[in-house]
């Protein structure tokens, strides 16, 4: 199967963008590089975003270099009843949306589950509920993340079965209520999709990294010789893939109408790497410079899942705060690695005609791009501990 | 396998040795957890400690290091009955030269004395001496922390392969600084000596065999205060690392390990470090954590003589010593019991 992007094909990504489609999280990651392939791809004119600050909005647009005029901003929050617009953007709405895509989230690990609840599940539910109001929407697509598995092993579905339950458990409050809002979109209508993303790990297979996240901040730890132990087990891998992958299986999938009820999982799958071979490869390239070599970091311990929770148990009953922050941190994260999983890609990559870039063939490059950048964006423990 | 072709931290064609006697001595009077914590002596809550494993400590304070030190090392030739001219080497390791002779309560005039000629009384000649051990050469060792005895056994293994000693007398006696409290990173710190006697021997039925030693020395964490995160942070997988390379110097499986004998740092630590380093069968000889609490001279070896006296070690069982030194330092030992 080929690993490169094939070209968007407009007449199947907009079959239900005739009107105009309602992007929210435009400003996000995802979302930017979603308008962006859309208002390049022929669909300008025909979007409208979802903004809470306008001005951020500007600087996004200035940054894609969007055509005057080729995106309606409309301001709002998801967090409000009707995502807070206002009486005549709603009427707006109503009359010409014909879909929604809806990103955006808080991506934020370490956050309580009531706020992580407000804007994913309750800012799904204001979509919902809008797009209930507007009679020619006759598609929601919801992007989603892989981990909506929480603490489920093994092969991971592409349905409903593939996230967790309150039973099964979730490692933090981003997976669950990412979990409960997928639940609110499959039964408040019929003309859903979701696109489940794995974690980000870089712009695209040159490994160049825009937006840091737990992975970068993980690696950091590792780097700085913070990192006492990781948990893992022999078959653990890590499933990330490159921004460019999931944006453009987006802007393919979002709005075709043939996926009514899919559920599609933008994940490395067979690609993932094993954990073992990920942290060498680290330690490979970091080895490189002399003036870390000299100071001869181990590599984590691995450990099970029971070991890590002891571990940071132990650290959380020490009066170390820096070191504590730091274990906490890592903690809303780094569980997910000794709860082996693979997720199941078949639809994904038949949809597509390509399996997301396997993670070996760019790891080495957005290791370097870190190392070369000096972390830039990523806290170190000054930083974390502040 | 040829018992005088054994590993010595990873190179092979050193004689074999076995450690023929263990001996020990704390400082007089003891405290516990909460009478340290009344008098200022922790950092951390008692609730912790106590958590962590530690009930009493013992704590110098008319008593000197090389108080201690003789005392620990006159025990154990006459438990032996070791003609010290039998001897044939001396290795001295822990407080240094005149600060050895200071009580616990007059450190800062043993500090002191260092910078005068008293620097060039040392207790290692002095032990030399007031023992009889007129045939011993001997040797100081300083900067290795907890893993001081490892380190006096590594360098009488290495006397033994290149100067054909044949019996060496190790003594280790370090106090905890009197001004700096009682803890040393989460972990409640006696005032002990302990002695060992190694003899070279290729008898494969001897007991407690060394089999397999590793000492992994990181210089990059020389300043543990100023580097606390990272110094925790390294410990556990620098420790895995130690531990599984004794294994392969002994020619041991994780599987094979009876006991694991330690150095007294928090049981915590040791339920982590014990399960990273997928030791399924070993026991964790703790006892002494609660009643003696760390002492920096010998935790080991102080465990090591009371798991045989109280018979949980049993002849021919597999131990495993690890210990951890401030500076930084990880050790460990594999010794057929």
């Amino acid at each position: 199967m080929q690993t490169s992007h094939a070209r968007l094909d407009l007449d199947a990504a907009f079959g239900h963008g005739h009107g105009h489609v309602l992007v929210t999280g435009a400003t996000g990651l995802l979302g930017a590089d979603l308008v962006r392939r859309w208002t390049k791809s022929g669909m300008a004119r025909r979007i409208a975003v979802l903004v809470r600050d306008r001005v951020r909005w500007d600087a996004t647009a200035r940054r894609l270099a969007l055509p005057h005029d080729a995106v309606v901003a409309l301001e709002g929050d998801v967090t409000r009843e009707g995502l807070g617009l206002a009486h005549d953007a709603r009427t707006w709405l109503a009359g010409h949306a014909t879909a929604m895509v809806h990103l955006a989230a808080d991506t934020t690990f370490s956050r309580p589950l009531d706020q992580a609840r407000l804007v994913n599940r309750d800012g799904t539910a204001h979509v919902l509920a809008l797009a209930a109001d507007c009679p020619h929407v006759a598609r929601v697509a919801y992007v989603s993340t892989a981990f909506v598995a929480g603490r489920r092993t093994g092969l991971i579905a592409e349905s409903a079965d593939g996230a967790a339950t309150e039973q099964i458990g979730w490692v933090n409050a981003y997976e669950q209520s990412k979990a409960e809002a997928e639940a609110l979109v499959r039964t408040a209508r019929r003309d859903w999709v979701i696109l489940r993303s794995s974690t980000i790990a870089c712009d695209d297979t040159s490994g160049v990294v825009s937006q840091r996240n737990a992975v970068h901040q993980a690696l950091r730890m590792f780097h700085d010789g913070l990192a006492a132990m990781i948990p893992g087990v022999p078959s653990s891998v890590l499933d990330v893939v490159p921004t460019d992958y999931v944006a453009d299986a987006i802007a393919r999938l979002a709005l075709r109408r043939d996926l009514d009820g899919a559920t599609v999982q933008l994940c490395a799958g067979a690609g993932a790497m094993p954990l073992g071979e990920l942290l060498d490869e680290c330690y490979a390239r970091w080895a490189t410079d002399a003036t870390w070599r000299r100071r001869r970091i181990a590599l984590p311990s691995q450990g099970d899942l029971e070991t890590w929770e002891m571990f940071a148990q132990a650290v959380e009953e020490t009066a170390h705060p820096r070191l504590r922050r730091v274990t906490r941190a890592l903690a809303h994260f780094l569980p997910q690695l000794a709860l082996p999983k693979h997720f199941d890609t078949a639809r994904a990559d038949t949809l597509l005609g390509a399996a997301a870039p396997p993670v070996r063939e760019y790891w080495g490059r957005m290791i370097d791009h870190l190392q070369q950048t000096d972390w830039r964006g990523v806290p170190g423990l000054a930083e974390v501990a502040a | 396998m040829d018992a005088r072709r054994l590993v010595i931290d990873g190179k092979r064609g050193a004689p074999a040795a076995c450690i023929r006697g263990i001996a020990y001595a704390y400082a007089s009077e003891s405290r516990t957890v909460r009478d340290l914590a009344a008098s200022g002596s922790l950092e951390s809550e008692p609730a912790t400690l106590e958590a962590f494993g530690f009930d009493r400590v013992h704590v110098a304070v008319e008593e000197t290091p090389y108080d201690l030190a003789l005392s620990a090392a006159t025990r154990l030739l006459d438990e032996q009955r070791t003609d010290p001219a039998t001897v044939g080497l001396l290795v001295y390791a822990g407080t240094p030269s005149a600060m050895a002779f200071a009580s616990a309560a007059d450190a800062a005039a043993g500090a002191a004395s260092l910078c005068t000629a008293d620097r060039f009384r040392y207790p290692v000649t002095r032990l030399q001496h007031e023992l009889g051990l007129e045939s011993a050469a001997v040797i100081a060792l300083d900067q290795l922390a907890c893993t001081t005895l490892f380190g006096a056994i590594r360098v009488a293994r290495a006397m033994m392969a290149s100067e054909g000693v044949e019996r060496a007398l190790c003594v280790a006696c370090e106090f905890y600084p009197a001004q700096a409290g009682r803890e040393a990173v989460y972990n409640c710190t006696s005032d002990a000596a302990c002695a060992l006697l190694l003899d070279a021997s290729d008898d494969a039925d001897a007991r407690n065999r060394i089999v397999g030693a590793t000492t992994i020395s990181k210089g990059y964490y020389w300043d543990p205060e100023a580097m606390r995160e990272e110094v925790i942070a390294s410990y556990f997988p620098t420790a895995v690392h130690a531990i599984h390379r004794t294994l392969c110097d002994a020619g041991w499986r994780p599987e094979d390990v009876d006991w694991v004998i330690p150095h007294n740092v928090s049981t915590r630590s040791w339920e982590v470090l014990l399960r990273l380093a997928r030791l399924p069968n070993a026991k964790l000889w703790a006892r002494n954590i609660a009643r003696r609490g760390h002492a920096l001279s010998g935790d080991n070896f102080i465990n090591l003589r009371d798991a045989i006296d109280e018979g949980d070690l049993r002849p021919g069982q597999r131990a495993l010593l690890f210990a951890y030194g401030y500076g930084a330092h990880w050790t460990a030992l594999a010794v057929e019991a």
